[in-house]
């Protein structure tokens, strides 16, 4: 038994007035406050009266079944958890329930035990969550590895410890990032993000820890510097693992001395950041490669989070594509729209490469394109193969178009590296570096290894 | 049929709620022989579920398992299976003898 003075409503609803009777004496001896309803229609005219923190409803009633109820609840409010009861055990019930963002399926008989089991664990992910974890009122899922991961992201957010999250592109590594911050006791200080992979080598440097005026040619002015803006508060250094081995020295120093000293000053000063940083690459892979030193990776792996991808977490898709929903709404939309059975059902099989983001543009494409208030199938496949998915960083992409360049002028030149160096227009001495950066050997374009290119191209 | 005594335990909490429960499950017996007397299978289906659904939750297991025998068989439109079904459960309603704990 829980308190007596359990602060939750709840709302029930069936047709049965002994099931009304049973249920609300087992909830409300659990110390619920229980409103009840005999029908889906009286159960909608309730919810915005008693705003009810959770909905318990029978499958099968009179005009509106549960499910519709379920439908028009969850295009309301998304996040109110619902339980499904069935006197039927029906599999394809049980599954379109849970497609459609029901909390729990019980079939009746239903034992005490079990409703009050399942009403617990249904109001964790109710609103009222926040208050007893101030994360998980900033990210919408039900899933059971995220709510360890947010369990996890809770504990740390108190202290100052320097987390590090890792993470497909678009999984949201910032919004966790952010909702740490705002559980802190920094909240009421800056939140400063950065994406170490965006800002050229050299600007990062001032960029971070800022310049006197006057420290290089177009400094005109002092700059502080993001460690500054982000005093007392948080800073976030996204894309770590693209930052340049010359800057990790520097930030390395940082960490460990608590100073910063701007570009082009003779002076240091003290900083109170609270560091998180995130990367979508395997930095474990990337310092084996000696790309990222091993010592600020460990400096920033204090308490290592990780995002999950959409497809690990294919059972907060329908909780998720309704709070989009609700937001493109919100913001102008003037139908509340919501995703047909089987455009759910397709959504929550669908590979996801682009994650969240992914989600979040399609669910906008079809909430846009729908000419109806239910979305249908058919609009949710255009929108998910018109999806530009699975997209590499910039800095990947060069990268990638810069090696497959250098080999194919290899392969022209048969490996011969003057001849190369003059299609590319570099001196032999930056072609040899570059040969170098991608660890391409020349020998393996020689004519003896690769037959297929055996004429030399004479420029 | 036998005439002794079926005894049910039930959870002390529930005392008050049994004899609104028992006089609703009397009433379902009337309408289950005035549908089976019109072969009105739909009545009878739509009982026979709920008895199926609420005789568990307080406790009478046995009214579940009639219920749902019922539901059934309204379902097939086997006459004979639900004159007995429903004299069973006549005969059940009579003999169940609840005990609190």
């Amino acid at each position: 038994m829980t308190t007596k003075s359990n602060p939750y409503r709840i709302l029930v609803v069936d047709d049965d007035k002994d099931i009304l009777l049973l249920l609300s004496k087992w909830l409300t001896d659990d110390g619920f406050d229980v409103v009840i309803a005999a029908s889906g229609e009286e159960a909608l005219d309730r919810l915005n009266i008693d705003e009810p923190r959770l909905v318990i409803t029978d499958l099968f009633m009179g005009e509106m079944s549960g499910m519709d109820l379920l439908a028009r609840i969850h295009a309301e409010n998304p996040l109110l958890p619902v339980i499904m009861l069935s006197g039927n055990a029906q599999i394809p019930d049980a599954v379109k329930a849970t497609h459609m963002g029901s909390s729990a399926f019980l079939t009746k008989p239903v034992k005490q035990a079990e409703i009050l089991d399942q009403v617990k664990r249904a109001l964790r992910i109710s609103p009222e969550r926040q208050q007893q974890n101030p994360i998980a009122s900033e990210i919408i899922y039900k899933s059971k590895p995220m709510e360890e991961l947010i369990e996890l992201a809770q504990m740390v957010a108190d202290s100052d410890i320097t987390v590090f999250i890792s993470g497909a592109t678009g999984t949201g590594k910032e919004i966790l990032a952010k909702a740490i911050h705002k559980a802190s006791p920094r909240r009421d200080h800056p939140f400063v993000a950065v994406n170490c992979g965006a800002i050229p080598e050299q600007l990062l440097e001032s960029e971070l820890f800022g310049h006197e005026k006057g420290a290089f040619t177009g400094a005109n002015q002092k700059h502080e510097g993001l460690f500054k803006s982000a005093d007392k508060g948080t800073l976030f250094l996204d894309e770590i693992g693209d930052m340049p081995l010359s800057l990790q020295v520097k930030l390395l120093r940082v960490l460990q001395d608590l100073e910063v000293r701007p570009v082009g000053s003779t002076r240091s000063y003290p900083i109170d950041v609270r560091i998180i940083s995130a990367t979508h690459r395997d930095l474990d892979a990337v310092v084996k490669e000696g790309e990222f030193r091993e010592d600020l990776y460990y400096r920033l792996k204090v308490v290592p989070l990780h995002m999950l991808s959409l497809a690990e977490r294919r059972e907060d898709i329908p909780l998720l594509a309704g709070h989009f929903l609700q937001k493109h709404h919100n913001i102008g939309s003037k139908k509340q729209k919501h995703f047909s059975p089987d455009a759910m059902d397709y959504m929550i099989q669908a590979p996801w490469p682009g994650n969240v983001r992914q989600l979040i543009n399609v669910v906008d494409l079809c909430a846009t394109l729908s000419r109806t208030e239910t979305i249908t199938l058919n609009l949710v496949q255009h929108a998910l193969q018109d999806e530009p998915c699975n997209l590499q960083t910039l800095k990947d992409a060069k990268q990638e178009f810069e090696r497959n360049y250098l080999i194919s002028v290899l392969k022209i030149t048969n490996g011969h590296v003057a001849n190369a160096a003059k299609i590319a227009g570099k001196n032999r001495t930056e072609f040899y570096k570059l040969l170098g950066q991608h660890n391409i050997d020349t020998a393996d374009f020689r004519s003896e290894k690769n037959p297929l290119t055996s004429k030399n191209l004479n420029v | 049929m036998s005439n002794s005594k079926i005894p049910v335990t039930i959870d002390i909490d529930l005392e008050d709620l049994i004899p609104g429960f028992l006089t609703n499950r009397g009433k379902d017996l009337g309408t289950l022989r005035n549908a089976l007397e019109c072969s009105d299978f739909p009545v009878m289906q739509s009982i026979g579920h709920s008895l199926k659904g609420v005789g568990g939750g307080y406790g009478f297991d046995r009214m579940s398992e009639i219920g749902a025998a019922i539901e059934n068989a309204a379902r097939i439109k086997n006459v004979e299976q639900l004159k007995e079904l429903i004299e069973n459960y006549s005969d059940y309603l009579t003999r169940v003898e609840v005990r609190f704990e």
